[in-house]
């Protein structure tokens, strides 16, 4: 079983988080799990978490439309943070608009961390091949 | 030698003969001369007389003397034509007859010599032969064939030029009752047989144009003129000519055809058309310039410029324009020139003008074309606004397919992802929870399209019903189905809208709209100070406008503001269940033709603008 830290999930349905929960418990073992219902909460959770010196998650599965913040909003925020660990950020979402393919290509080249593009709905198999360190 | 008073009888006798005559001897010494000799060859003295004709006519023609040395010899009847200079340097002409001059034995002693004045003879003459030189020029040239007719002898004459015009060989006989066969039947032949007779029997003279087939067939145009001639008041035969004019005519012909051809054309182009002399006068208009400058006849717009027709503003524009044209002689193309009409419409013109210019490159006028586009550009405009309805709407599709799909899609990702699960999993509680979820995804799963059906109902009720409602009641309304939440967060609501304003809104919308606007200012209230909803109304234009302010959180437009009426959230399990309630809002206003703007400051809080639209 790959052995993960801190993993996060950042999603507004509360359907999509009991599912990823629920796989990643079959597939990996992690020490924490966070997780957040847009953005807004997520950033600043993880903003926290670095103020108070705890680890910053290896591993965030994100959801795009969310209200107060989406996906986007929240990565501009994130890859400005002074991390200099390797996070793997994986995009998970049911958008079919293409802007939002062109937006993660953009984002992908800006940083130093691993971003990936999943559609909903993601079968075990693929959260298996997402969940490691990046 | 002739006794002295013979000889003096003689030369009494000779003095006064009629013509110009002079006796010379043998060595031609003069004898005796005539007083019309010495008047008309200016020889005052007398002194004449013994002295040598010859040497009193030194720039004589030379056959002179030859001609006085044959008649001594008796060759008698040589005429001469003979010049001589006068004083002022007229020349007159003189025909010199001599005769030898016989004593009673027949014995030649001198010569007779004679002269006639022929000056005047001579003048006519060659007058008469320039005449019919140039007369034969021009026939020539004119194609003029003479004819004559004598009665009593039955006897047509045709010149040769006549007989040229006919076609006919050189030899041929005219024949005056025959004369008129040569005629195309029909007109032509009727005319030639009906002029001729009137010509004859009421003694006037004819000039028709006919059209005549010639010996060989060919139809030609032909002017041929007549005149009756009279003996002793009766008819005796007929003069004329005849002019070949078939070029001339076809080119008449042709002339007239283009000219009425280019008439047409340009009488029925969409385009008004003058032509202008330097003055900017009009020389030449069409129908649609007279319909435009609101003329019924040519006669009171020649000669006319625009000063006549426009007022005065306009008329020194084009009048600036014309001169520009001219003196530059470059056109100006398609240049467009609005018009307030008579009516108050407002028209559009296209308009050319371009240089008439002459073989020595100066301008002498300018053609002038103009077209009414007003049709045109309001068609355009019509379509412009078109396109922008259809590419709003568009994009508006877009969207909404977008907010479709990924909705539909988040349900179904979380169907799809549960009943997975349902299928592997063992334990009983599990399962009971993975079901509850299961059922709460179809609930929202309905929500949503509950939702989405809502949105496709405001889109597409364009044309639902406006009514004037009163505005402060609604809020009033509205402010009694919130009072719960209202008095649970301790939020006042200050509504000054006076109860006479009122606005033409679609009102099952209207209840939507206001309880949207003031739940976000319950839900986005500051936890740190007195919360309040202040609602007002101003009149912008066409527009009522509704104030909503709030001192709650305020939102970071920059950050948020495009999402703020979009819909880029899910519906679903949203903890404020009216998920969307903001971008139906929107899409209400803008059923009813209005507007939303927004205006927010973190930490201070959020005004929004709803623009009723009270025309439209």
């Amino acid at each position: 079983m790959t052995k993960i830290n801190s993993i996060c999930i950042i999603d507004d349905d509360p359907i999509t988080v009991f599912g990823m929960r629920k796989m990643l418990d079959s597939l990996v073992s992690y020490s924490t799990i966070n997780t957040f219902e847009n953005g807004k909460i997520a950033i600043d959770g993880i903003k926290d978490m670095i103020f108070d010196g705890q680890q910053v998650p290896e591993v965030i599965f994100l959801d795009i439309n969310m209200p107060i913040m989406d996906g986007w909003q929240f990565l501009e925020e994130f890859i400005a943070l002074p991390i200099t660990n390797k996070v793997r950020i994986n995009i998970i979402t049911s958008s079919i608009d293409s802007t939002d393919e062109q937006n993660w290509n953009l984002y992908k080249g800006q940083t130093h961390h691993t971003v990936t593009y999943n559609h909903k709905p993601i079968r075990k198999q693929e959260i298996a091949e997402i969940t490691k360190v990046a | 030698m002739l006794k002295g008073s013979q000889k003096s009888t003689n030369n009494y006798l000779i003095k006064q003969l009629p013509k110009a005559t002079v006796f010379v001897d043998k060595r031609k010494a003069i004898v005796y001369m005539s007083d019309k000799w010495l008047n008309d060859f200016e020889l005052y003295n007398s002194v004449a007389i013994g002295k040598n004709i010859i040497s009193l006519f030194k720039n004589s023609n030379p056959e002179w003397q030859k001609s006085i040395s044959q008649c001594l010899k008796g060759l008698p009847n040589l005429t001469l034509t003979e010049s001589h200079q006068n004083k002022n340097g007229n020349k007159k002409w003189f025909e010199l007859h001599s005769t030898p001059w016989y004593d009673e034995n027949e014995n030649i002693i001198g010569t007779i010599l004679q002269a006639e004045d022929i000056t005047l003879r001579v003048s006519t003459e060659t007058k008469l032969e320039k005449l019919e030189i140039i007369s034969e020029d021009i026939s020539d040239m004119a194609e003029i064939g003479f004819w004559d007719y004598n009665l009593a002898e039955d006897k047509m004459f045709w010149d040769s030029r006549t007989k040229g015009i006919h076609e006919v060989a050189d030899d041929y006989i005219p024949n005056f009752i025959e004369t008129s066969n040569f005629y195309k039947l029909g007109h032509s032949r009727n005319t030639i047989s009906m002029t001729v007779n009137r010509a004859i029997t009421k003694e006037v003279p004819f000039s028709e144009k006919l059209q005549l087939i010639t010996a060989k067939g060919n139809e030609i145009w032909v002017i041929v003129s007549g005149k009756p001639l009279y003996k002793k008041g009766k008819f005796s035969g007929m003069v004329g000519t005849i002019q070949n004019i078939n070029e001339r005519h076809l080119n008449e012909v042709r002339t007239k055809e283009n000219q009425r051809l280019l008439r047409t054309l340009i009488d029925n182009l969409p385009l008004s058309v003058s032509i202008k002399d330097l003055e900017s006068r009009r020389i030449l208009v069409n129908k649609s310039e007279m319909d435009f400058c609101n003329v019924q006849t040519e006669k009171e717009i020649i000669g006319k410029d625009d000063f006549s027709f426009f007022d005065k503003a306009r008329a020194e524009i084009t009048r600036k324009d014309d001169l520009s044209v001219m003196r530059d002689r470059k056109p100006i193309l398609r240049k467009e020139v609005n018009h307030k009409e008579e009516n108050g419409d407002l028209s559009t013109y296209l308009i050319s003008k371009i240089p008439l210019i002459d073989t020595d490159e100066h301008a002498y006028g300018l053609v002038s074309i103009r077209m009414n586009i007003s049709d045109i550009k309001q068609k355009e405009i019509e379509l412009r606004k078109l396109i922008d309805v259809t590419s709003s709407q568009n994009e508006k599709l877009i969207n909404f397919a977008h907010i479709v799909s990924h909705n539909l899609r988040s349900h179904s990702a979380n169907f799809s992802m549960l009943l997975d699960f349902l299928a592997s999993e063992k334990s009983e509680p599990e399962k009971e929870k993975i079901m509850q979820m299961l059922l709460d995804a179809s609930d929202n799963l309905l929500e949503t399209l509950d939702n989405l059906n809502e949105v496709v109902h405001i889109t597409t009720n364009t044309s639902l019903q406006k009514k004037y409602i009163q505005i402060s009641k609604k809020i009033e309304a509205v402010q009694q189905n919130l009072g719960a939440e209202l008095e649970k967060h301790k939020i006042k609501v200050i509504n000054t809208i006076k109860d006479h304003i009122k606005v033409r809104v679609v009102p099952a919308y209207i209840d939507s709209i206001l309880t949207n606007f003031m739940t976000n200012g319950i839900k986005y209230r500051s936890p740190e100070r007195d919360s309040f909803i202040k609602l007002s109304a101003t009149v912008e234009g066409n527009y009522t406008v509704l104030h909503i302010e709030d001192n709650g959180l305020g939102i970071d437009l920059d950050k948020y503001g495009e999402k703020l009426f979009g819909m880029y959230k899910t519906f679903h399990n949203n903890k404020d269940a009216k998920g969307i309630g903001l971008y139906i809002t929107k899409n209400q206003i803008e059923a009813m033709r209005g507007k939303v703007t927004v205006d927010s400051k973190v930490g201070q809080g959020t005004t929004f603008k709803i623009y009723f639209n009270d025309k439209d």
